[in-house]
């Protein structure tokens, strides 16, 4: 399996309460996961990263929360919010 | 009904533009120089814009660069929170005016182009060397590592070049494409004989785009606003009036739309004398077309009313005469006829020349 370090896209930030995502003439809400998984791209953790910090934060096996990520990201990224 | 918080503030910070491109959106009476918002009060204006709920600044015109003070309105915007998007020709667009936005706090540039074909380009534009400039400043946007969409409104005279409209925008480094057919209001509805498609050619176009939009999925972002004249349904102008965008116009009119101010018998209140918070949630213009209970028939009661909000009241004051009916663009109005009418007469005129947009028209 792949293991990209996904990064927000160029002109892609969150908004002050972190709640959602601000591009051009685009807003995109997030849910609480959806916000911590983006939380963790800071251009320098692989999804295998995020996978594992995620899974001691919520408690919860590795493989279940890397499914979730590999989802979000890969929806984001052909959405122009994520660049892999 | 709760009312809503806009999403978007456009802030048209001049009507000054060195191009003359006869579709431009603007009113055909321009506010002149003298008469423009200082940068205090834009100031002001951003912070309001934020605390009403707004996330989204568009700068825009007229061309902004004009304004010696610009980086210093896209500084207030920024510390105000807002997402800072310029809507720019390039005309002016240097690397040290861009550092200098940069600097400031600017998150996204959103360049113009008239074409892929330089010579026809720049003739729309009415700006020789237009696209060698822009070509030019897309190259800096991107090298300083800022987003960069291209804006294409495409019409008669560049529809069939949209193929090589895309490659552009790959080529120059864009993130997202804006294909925009010509809205017909402003400088447009007076150059519309000189700008209308036919339908096959707006067909294609959109093929052209669907095809694209899957070869360039997670690359390039295609957005196609398609011509109201050519849709079943209207659109939602504004996304609904007074509902998601207040503009702020040069002279500091705030208006639902930016076309707003050709509609006979509103007046609009002055942000000089307001705060944006008042004229959102009390001024009579923004609740004039707010919501649905001034809707006649067929909107009334449709289930598509809260979709489109009876679509836009600047077609339907120039098709039907009368602002306050269903936008003819939808199959159910009565007034459906006028635009197949109207898109008869363009498309079988010879092709009229431009009268090309500047103040004092």
């Amino acid at each position: 399996m792949t293991d990209p370090t996904p990064k927000l896209a160029p002109g892609v930030r969150l908004h002050g309460d972190g709640s959602k995502l601000l591009a051009p003439e685009r807003i995109l809400e997030l849910d609480e996961i959806a916000q911590s998984i983006v939380r963790q791209m800071d251009g320098t953790k692989r999804v295998s990263d995020i996978a594992a910090a995620l899974s001691k934060e919520y408690n919860e096996r590795e493989s279940v929360i890397r499914k979730d990520i590999d989802a979000l990201i890969a929806d984001l990224a052909a959405k122009g919010y994520v660049k892999l | 009904m709760s009312l809503p918080s806009p999403i978007g503030l456009l802030a048209e910070l001049t009507h000054r533009c060195p191009l003359g491109c006869p579709y431009c959106s603007n009113p055909i009476d321009l506010v002149r120089a003298s008469g423009e918002l200082d940068a205090r009060a834009w100031t002001r204006v951003m912070q309001e814009a934020a605390d009403l709920g707004a996330m989204h600044v568009h700068l825009s015109g007229g061309e902004p660069l004009t304004r010696n003070d610009l980086a210093e309105i896209v500084n207030a915007a920024n510390v105000a929170g807002l997402y800072t998007n310029l809507i720019t020709s390039a005309i002016g667009l240097t690397p040290q005016r861009l550092t200098e936005l940069k600097a400031a706090g600017l998150d996204h540039v959103q360049i113009s182009i008239q074409g892929a074909d330089p010579a026809r380009a720049d003739a729309v534009a009415h700006f020789k060397g237009a696209m060698k400039t822009k070509r030019e400043a897309a190259r800096h946007v991107v090298e300083e590592g800022l987003a960069l969409t291209i804006n294409a409104v495409v019409h008669r005279d560049n529809i069939r070049d949209l193929p090589q409209i895309i490659d552009l925008a790959q080529e120059w480094g864009a993130g997202r494409l804006e294909v925009a057919h010509v809205q017909y209001h402003g400088w447009a509805l007076a150059n519309r004989a000189g700008l209308m498609p036919s339908r096959d050619e707006f067909q294609t176009a959109a093929q052209v785009v669907e095809e694209a939009r899957e070869r360039l999925s997670g690359d390039l972002v295609i957005d196609h606003v398609i011509p109201d004249y050519y849709g079943e349904r209207p659109k939602a102008c504004m996304g609904g009036w007074g509902r998601q965008v207040i503009v702020v116009a040069p002279d500091g009119r705030a208006l639902p739309c930016h076309a707003a101010a050709s509609l006979p018998g509103l007046t609009f209140a002055n942000v000089k004398n307001k705060s944006l918070s008042e004229i959102w949630k009390d001024d009579a213009a923004f609740q004039r077309y707010r919501g649905t209970s001034w809707m006649p028939k067929p909107c009334q009661g449709c289930e598509r009313a809260e979709v489109d909000w009876g679509g836009c009241r600047c077609q339907a004051f120039a098709l039907a005469g009368d602002a306050s009916l269903t936008d003819p663009v939808c199959a159910l109005s009565p007034n459906h006829a006028t635009v197949a009418a109207a898109i008869a007469k363009d498309t079988a005129a010879p092709r009229a020349p431009y009268r090309f947009r500047r103040i004092g028209g």
